[in-house]
């Protein structure tokens, strides 16, 4: 009997199955459109790839601190970090580099809010994000209701090329980079024994509050990046286009192999999600699949998907849904 | 001899301790764990303050018409309801509105593709909602998947199958009889009232009768309240997850038929507004993840949304004011009943 194979690795990896379809998309990807992997082309590709999967990242700290902490005002704290960077600060002479800070800070403090709601206020976390969810698209619609464009600046870079390198790399990489770091730090064990049992966790001795309000905030500081990401690829504010990330956020967290209950998953298999929908949608594309059938395509697909990964996955059976 | 000890001083936190033993306290929480007290309390609150605030608001024209809005709204978040009473969650409904809205214009209209008689296109509908809603339920229970993210991927394909079939020309109109019905003017047997809200309240009473009267119900709320254990004590868990999914649909599917007549068309973006909506109606209502609550929650929720939505047009809030509001408004609403135990309670 093999105690290792390809299975129990799918099973102790909860990040392999959106690996697997996502080297399989790539490799289809390339065999169906080669300039895909032109070095013209990548930058681009990334820096659409980029608002996106860090959307996807922001999404997955609240998640794993559990308590089905679906953070769905990921996409109106983009939105709102993409309006004040192009509305507030490049219009008052803020745009340069030291509107990083501010934007990062205002990012941390929105999803610290919302932890703070989940935690000491005792909301359901659905509940208490979905009221952020309004607050803030109001806010954003007030304060840019019709597209404002930016004047050109440093973050056009962001979007294409720094130096030999795709900026869309710094800011995808940023958040991983600062996931690594955390990994060494009592922190990211905390936050792991919170989302697998908090009862458990209080029970001996770690402060649970804290450890979700960091998670929320970690979850603002990610969108935050994602504002910026958003910015230096459409150079534009524009109160809709960030909200539409909340949902295809929360799918490509799931199919990354993290649960909504919590305590399992991680970073790298939302960003790994994200490229799973993200290929697939420009797959479908470069198979000139006509645009009337894409979005069913893209359901079926994407159904069939994690079905084969729940199989594959699937510990022993028991009786019950989850 | 030395005077008796001094009582000791409360700790801090006795300002909060008294508030809980205070004897009106008591009452409020006591009523409240019986039923849904704070909600009827701010729908009363509510229309008091919108007849103050806002003229002609109690007018029979006018609560008429807030009556026919939560109706839609009500109706709509009735799939919903169930949805989340078993553990789930249901972001196809705006999905399945556009596609009874447009099904009913096109297949059974004037002006669509055909024009099938209006039992033939309610079939197809029905059938096509409850059989896509229960594959979803499906999915999601033997697959172990969340519901949040396999509900969106059979939006995707409700929708996307509805742009490739109409190509996005949806020039069919709604039966006329349909647009006659669904209006906040028309009769019921003579007796003026809206038709739809006596509709609706039937609903309310067959949904209420089948959660609290029937096996299903129970089945339903054992399955919500601990999946694992209902399916150890024999109940068909899978049946449970694939029905309410199909009749999620089905609701979201029929509130799109009636939206068709009363909007007199049938768009791709109909049911848009009744995503966020309908889950605040749930919500405010007090119906939680997991088996807390009940339909008649969900129609006090729609009735306090509609409310509190006539008001701030009558104040003439813009739309972002009115997000705004109803933001706050929620979190101050379910402040009163809606949160977790506390943590060190739970241990």
């Amino acid at each position: 009997v093999r105690s290792f194979g390809a299975r129990q690795f799918l099973r102790t990896n909860s990040y392999a199955f959106a690996l697997l379809l996502t080297v399989v998309l790539l490799v289809a990807n390339i065999i169906a459109l080669p300039e895909f992997v032109s070095w013209d082309n990548i930058p681009g590709d990334l820096a659409v790839f980029a608002p996106f999967a860090l959307a996807a990242m922001a999404s997955t700290p609240s998640i794993l601190s559990g308590g089905g902490g679906l953070d769905i005002s990921v996409g109106p704290i983009i939105a709102l970090i993409n309006i004040v960077f192009v509305v507030d600060l490049m219009g008052h002479g803020l745009g340069g580099w030291e509107a990083v800070p501010i934007l990062l800070v205002l990012g941390t403090a929105l999803g610290a809010v919302n932890g703070f709601f989940v935690t000491v206020l005792r909301y359901q976390p659905v509940i208490a994000t979905l009221c952020a969810f309004l607050i803030i698209s109001g806010f954003n619609l007030k304060h840019a209701g019709s597209p404002v464009s930016a004047p050109h600046n440093w973050t056009a870079d962001l979007a294409e090329k720094v130096g030999p390198v795709p900026g869309a790399l710094f800011t995808i990489l940023a958040p991983v980079l600062f996931w690594i770091l955390l990994k060494r730090t009592a922190y990211y064990r905390t936050l792991y024994a919170v989302g697998g049992n908090d009862a458990t966790a209080f029970s001996s001795g770690v402060n649970v509050y804290a450890t979700r309000i960091i998670a929320y905030a970690l979850g603002g500081l990610f969108a935050a990046v994602a504002g910026i990401a958003l910015t230096a690829l459409t150079h534009n504010a524009d109160a809709n286009l960030g909200a539409q990330y909340t949902l295809i956020a929360l799918g490509a967290v799931a199919i990354g192999g993290t649960p909504i209950g919590g305590g399992r998953g991680g970073l790298v298999g939302s960003i790994l999600g994200a490229a799973t929908i993200y290929l697939l949608q420009n797959l479908l594309a470069a198979l000139h699949v006509n645009v009337k059938w894409l979005f069913v395509v893209y359901g079926i697909l994407l159904l069939l998907g994690l079905m084969i990964g729940a199989r594959l996955v699937a510990p022993p059976r028991t009786r019950g849904a989850t | 001899v030395s005077a008796p000890a001094a009582a000791p001083t409360p700790p801090a936190a006795s300002r909060v301790d008294a508030l809980r033993t205070h004897p009106a306290y008591r009452f409020v929480t006591g009523l409240q764990r019986r039923g849904p007290f704070l909600q009827l309390l701010a729908l009363v609150l509510l229309f008091v303050y919108g007849t103050s605030a806002i003229p002609s608001f109690d007018t029979k024209f006018n609560i008429y018409s807030m009556l026919f809005l939560a109706s839609l709204l009500g109706l709509a978040a009735a799939g919903q309801t169930l949805v989340i009473l078993v553990g789930g969650i249901d972001f196809s409904i705006p999905a399945w509105i556009a596609a009874g809205a447009t099904m009913t214009v096109q297949l059974t209209g004037t002006n669509g593709f055909h024009e099938w008689p209006f039992a033939v296109g309610l079939a197809v509908i029905i059938v096509t909602a409850l059989v896509m809603g229960g594959l979803a339920g499906w999915i999601c229970h033997d697959f172990r998947l969340p519901a949040l993210i396999v509900t969106l991927g059979m939006a995707a394909i409700v929708s996307g199958g509805i742009l490739a079939w109409t190509g996005g020309f949806i020039d069919g109109q709604p039966p006329v009889w349909l647009t006659k019905l669904v209006s906040p003017n028309a009769h019921t047997f003579g007796w003026g009232f809206p038709p739809l809200v006596v509709i609706w309240a039937a609903v309310a009473l067959v949904i209420g009768f089948a959660l609290h009267r029937t096996i299903a119900g129970r089945w339903l709320y054992s399955t919500g309240s601990n999946p694992r254990a209902a399916a150890l004590a024999l109940v068909p868990t899978r049946r449970v997850w694939i029905g309410t999914f199909a009749l999620s649909a089905m609701l979201g599917a029929l509130v799109g038929m009636l939206l068709s007549g009363f909007a007199g068309a049938g768009t791709t973006a109909i049911g848009d507004p009744y995503l966020w909506n309908s889950l605040g109606a749930v919500i405010i209502g007090g119906t939680a993840f997991g088996a807390r609550g009940d339909y008649f929650r969900t129609v006090l929720g729609a009735l306090i949304l509609t409310e509190l939505t006539q008001i701030m047009t009558g104040k003439g809030y813009s739309l972002a004011d009115q997000e705004i509001l109803l933001g706050i408004v929620i979190l101050v609403v379910v402040a009163g009943y809606g949160r977790d135990r506390r943590l060190r309670d739970r241990v």
